[in-house]
């Protein structure tokens, strides 16, 4: 990340867009930074299980897990311009298009990782991320709106477990890892804005400001219980 | 010239608060003329509470009955917080909104109003500039009183149509300074070069006004340091076309190298060219992670993350989308 980048750090929240969050932004933000701020104390009560017994295997387990959240992305956001994406504007397909391209990128890398670390690359939906991928498939066929809502929940709770990462796999000298998260780090930023920017465009009524805080509210309760030492602890037991 | 055209009008009082949605009800204590299509509207707080603290440069946002939504610079005294005092021009061509409040806003109305907030802050400075073009003068005139009661040294230059047109001629005249008062059917267009003149440090300029008129000042600054040069534009510059766009000079401060960024190539992409690496993801204007510090120039802000204070700053650009309107940026590179 350039100087500038790092000092600033940019508030992805206050993208432009439209007014359709105005009337809930006091809510959207609460439920976005408690999302942040569980997955991050659940990354960092991982990786200080991962200091007291530094399994690869845990680690392994707790990246494919995420591994599969990357290509669930995939298939969502493909979904999601197929059924909804004709009422966007055009820019707003390309993007969700370009982040979906990304979302790929992370299933390989990350993908890479789980199997160094001797792992497997989910190709199904694991049991460890089951409530996940459900809220966020049903949240889509609730309302146009509930899958991007849902993943930006998601997404915005998944930047709370960087510091934890970060620290964690220099402390083990991981640096593939550290490498690898970096540039997710740097793509997330551009997945939320857009989250944002599509929700406050295309958000025009109360109905729709419910379903929103609904599926974020939803997302923020599961996105980091598979997270934990435990859920780990469970996912290599199954 | 002012006249006092209504005074309060008996209505039920309604407490000024701040509703679900962050608007505060205020009351409508005073409509004057200040000039020729110009009124002033002074607004308070039913219960004597104060109204929130603001800084010069501030505005707020007005919504009128039909839903339309004004912005409007505070223009009294921030000081006083039982008041606050908007300038409104009257534009027979606009949208409706400037008519609705010369002809149906009257002492003792009740208005939803949202903010303040300070896109355009004063600067910190030795000596200012101060330059407004019509209506323009409402964030100035704060601005100009501030730095008179701190004993720095300052000068403005105000341009109208007409002397007629120009609100608040005997507030300004007041003031101990250097005010010219230059309408433009007796003087013409004023000479902005003569009047910013060369660079020196310690000095910024800020200037409110017409598009053309900040157009002119920027032309006229286009050497200047990025920090030193604060504007807010009353009407937003259209976004040019990809037919429209010019070639301008991009320097890497760091090496000094000079590159062209013709009309139809980004300047990420001729910067990277360069062999610049700068991290970047959406290249679309909308995460930031592009941002780069400027240095001099006047950047053309094409995206949608930079708040209004940061494009106002002139200091960062986003080079994925965002060009320069002058004809040479200087990057932090």
């Amino acid at each position: 990340m350039s100087d500038a980048a790092e000092a600033l750090k940019l508030d992805t929240t206050k993208v432009r867009g439209g007014t359709g969050l105005d009337a809930i932004r006091d809510e959207v933000d609460e439920v976005l930074q408690s999302a942040f701020d569980t997955t991050k104390s659940a990354a960092e009560a991982f990786f200080e299980s991962y200091d007291r017994n530094p399994n690869p295997k845990a680690l392994a387990a707790w990246l494919a897990n995420r591994c599969w959240r990357e290509i669930d992305y995939v298939m969502l956001l493909n979904e999601q311009i197929r059924r909804y994406g004709l009422a966007y504007k055009r820019h707003h397909i390309t993007l969700l298009a370009k982040q979906s391209f990304q979302e790929a990128e992370h299933y390989e890398t990350v993908g890479k990782l789980v199997e160094t670390l001797g792992g497997e690359v989910p190709t199904s939906v694991p049991a460890i991320a089951a409530p996940w991928s459900k809220f966020l498939w049903d949240s889509m066929d609730r309302h146009p709106l509930g899958a991007i809502a849902a993943w930006y929940a998601s997404e915005t709770s998944a930047t709370g477990a960087f510091e934890p990462l970060f620290a964690g796999v220099e402390r083990h000298g991981l640096k593939d890892v550290a490498k690898t998260y970096r540039q997710i780090e740097i793509d997330e930023k551009f997945h939320t804005s857009l989250g944002r920017q599509i929700l406050s465009t295309y958000a025009k009524t109360d109905e729709d400001r419910a379903e929103i805080l609904r599926a974020m509210r939803g997302m923020r309760d599961i996105a980091w219980t598979s997270l934990t030492p435990e859920a780990v602890a469970e996912a290599l037991t199954a | 010239m002012s006249q006092i055209l209504l005074q309060g009008r008996p209505e039920s009082a309604e407490p000024a608060s701040r509703n679900a949605g962050g608007r505060l009800l205020v009351r409508v204590l005073e409509v004057q003329r200040e000039a020729d299509g110009v009124v002033s509207i002074e607004l308070g707080s039913d219960d004597a509470s104060a109204l929130p603290a603001w800084s010069p440069g501030a505005h707020i946002d007005v919504i009128l009955p039909d839903g339309l939504v004004r912005q409007y610079s505070l223009c009294g005294a921030p000081e006083d917080r039982t008041r606050w005092r908007i300038g409104v021009l009257l534009e027979p061509e606009g949208r409706g909104g400037s008519s609705f409040i010369h002809n149906r806003v009257r002492a003792g109305d009740a208005l939803q109003v949202a903010g303040p907030r300070n896109n355009f802050a004063l600067g910190d400075a030795e000596e200012y500039l101060f330059i407004a073009g019509g209506i323009g003068i409402t964030p100035i005139l704060p601005m100009v009183r501030s730095v008179a009661a701190s004993r720095r040294r300052w000068k403005l230059l105000y341009g109208g149509r007409t002397r007629r047109s120009m609100a608040f001629l005997d507030e300004l005249t007041a003031l101990d300074g250097d005010v010219l008062i230059l309408p433009q059917d007796q003087h013409g267009h004023p000479d902005l070069p003569g009047f910013i003149g060369a660079y020196r440090p310690g000095v910024t300029v800020h200037c409110c006004g017409p598009g053309a008129m900040i157009d002119a000042v920027e032309a006229a600054c286009q050497t200047w340091p990025a920090s030193a040069i604060r504007r807010e534009r009353f009407v937003a510059s259209a976004k040019p076309s990809a037919e429209d766009e010019e070639a301008f000079e991009v320097e890497l401060a760091r090496s000094g190298t000079r590159i062209t960024v013709p009309g139809d190539r980004g300047l990420l992409d001729v910067l990277e060219e360069a062999g610049c690496k700068i991290d970047n993801s959406c290249r679309a204007g909308i995460c930031g992670t592009c941002v780069v510090r400027v240095l001099a120039g006047i950047p053309q802000h094409n995206d949608d993350i930079l708040d209004d204070e940061q494009r106002a700053s002139g200091t960062l650009i986003l080079p994925c989308v965002s060009r320069c309107r002058s004809k040479l940026l200087v990057l932090d590179l």
